[in-house]
């Protein structure tokens, strides 16, 4: 019965929270896989729409603009992206921080309706009773550093729970494999995209990647990107780019920061996390 | 205490393993429109833009018209199949655009992705000398390896494109 099952693979890609996004799974009769990835396809399509620091509409954005008044109400997801950065904020001592967009706002990387006066990190964030959110100072939010790697969390559970026997979803990078067997993962090198400096094999893990390489821009003459480190207020730039492995996606996305931000701290939060990091420099 | 963090410098280009074209087929014509449009009844309908329309489209999305003659697919019982292509820097992408009967975006696919850096590697000639020398050369892409990590591909040509597509509808399409 199942014989015949297991040569079913659905491959889709498609434009989403700003990159593509490609899904892939196997073992399934044809209907229900066509099903089970549409309905991944789906749960990425509502982290972004809560979580888009770019769409006015979103619930990311209501928390922007209300949560230093009054107590924002928010989604079970938006709770826990929330929940999971703040933690990784406090065991990084703020080499992690979603608080940075105002500096981003302020180099014309992210609206300007985010820009800020005066300071505020990660710690000015409450988290409240029945999932409400309150800033004590003014601040502004970006989660685009560990949104992404939720939202390929999210649909690897999908595909898990409809109980496909393998599955890949790779946004822009940042991607978990689950299943078997394990795939075979080629991590680029973010200057001469034409090498493949490394191949790895990955089983029922993620890879996250983050890079100034693409984004570095000038902003009165000063090199930025969309990369900040918060313990420094300053961009990260240069030829370097960090790739983390790790159980779940969003935390890999995470991590990755933290490696940039400051490396000799990052070994103990990968160690703890049971994490490795590949730092790729010019 | 094993090592967290592995750095890796960039190895002389030389010794390097050069990466093929990167390119993926993910549905044909067909297959995208059952993926949008399941067990609907597509009818294909030949267009070509007049130089008014064209100048409007291009007015109203921003963005540049290609082809002022292609094929679109009206769905029985309302909605539209479109299919148009985006170029890069590096990157070519045939992708498909399913409307709603009222022309809203009922979904987007990827037909096909291509991407390419450096001219060198598509001389066939140049990728060869490197068959079997090194581990990684040795992995045919399309079969193998399954996916690549690195950075983020950035969606903003397929953006305009659709912005592009949905101004072709208003113009050309909408009351046909």
């Amino acid at each position: 019965m199942t014989s015949h099952s297991k040569t079913n693979r659905v491959r889709r890609c498609r434009p989403l929270l700003g990159t593509f996004v490609e899904l892939s799974a196997t073992g399934l009769e044809a209907t229900s896989l066509a099903r089970a990835v549409g309905a991944a396809f789906g749960r990425i399509e509502k982290v972004q729409r809560l979580m888009s620091v770019h769409d006015p509409e979103s619930e990311l954005s209501r928390v922007n603009a209300e949560a230093f008044f009054r107590p924002v109400r928010v989604s079970a997801e938006t709770f826990e992206v929330l929940q999971r950065g703040l933690e990784l904020a406090c065991d990084s001592a703020g080499a992690f921080d979603f608080t940075v967009a105002p500096l981003l706002a302020r180099w014309g990387l992210l609206p300007a309706s985010l820009r800020r006066h005066g300071p505020g990190d990660w710690g000015d964030i409450q988290l409240l009773a029945r999932r409400r959110v309150r800033f004590t100072k003014p601040l502004a939010i970006d989660l685009g550093g560990i949104a992404k790697g939720f939202a390929v969390d999210a649909a690897i559970e999908t595909l898990r729970d409809a109980d496909v026997s393998s599955a890949l979803v790779n946004a822009g990078g940042d991607l978990r494999v689950f299943g078997s067997p394990a795939a075979a993962i080629n991590l680029r090198h973010p200057i001469h995209r034409d090498l493949l400096p490394r191949t790895m094999r990955l089983g029922d893990a993620a890879l996250a990647t983050s890079s100034p390489c693409f984004t570095e821009c000038r902003w009165q003459r000063l090199p930025v990107s969309h990369l900040v480190n918060p313990l420094q207020q300053r961009a990260v730039t240069g030829g370097i780019s960090v790739t983390v492995r790790a159980s779940e996606c969003w935390l890999a996305d995470a991590l990755t920061k933290v490696v940039l931000n400051d490396p000799a701290l990052a070994e103990c939060l990968l160690t703890k996390h049971g994490a490795e990091a590949f730092v790729f420099t010019a | 205490m094993r090592t967290t963090i592995h750095w890796i410098a960039l190895p002389a280009v030389a010794v390097g393993v050069a990466c093929p074209a990167w390119a993926v087929t993910y549905l044909s014509i067909e297959q995208a429109q059952q993926a949008i449009f399941p067990q609907a009844r597509l009818q294909k309908i030949g267009v070509q833009l007049t130089p008014d329309q064209r100048k409007a489209i291009e007015k109203s999305s921003g963005v540049k018209v290609r082809a002022i003659k292609f094929d679109v697919w009206k769905v029985e019982g309302g909605g539209w199949f479109l299919v148009d292509e985006v170029v890069g820097k590096h990157e070519f992408i045939t992708f498909a655009l399913g409307l709603n009967p009222d022309g809203s975006v009922k979904q987007i696919e990827v037909m096909d992705y291509r991407e390419n850096y450096g001219g060198e590697v598509r001389r066939p000639e140049w990728r060869a000398q490197f068959a079997g020398k090194k581990p990684g050369s040795k992995l045919k892409l399309d079969e193998d390896i399954k996916s690549i990590s690195g950075a983020t591909l950035s969606c903003r040509h397929l953006t305009e494109g659709v912005k592009r597509l949905l101004a072709t509808y208003d113009i050309a399409l909408k009351d046909k």
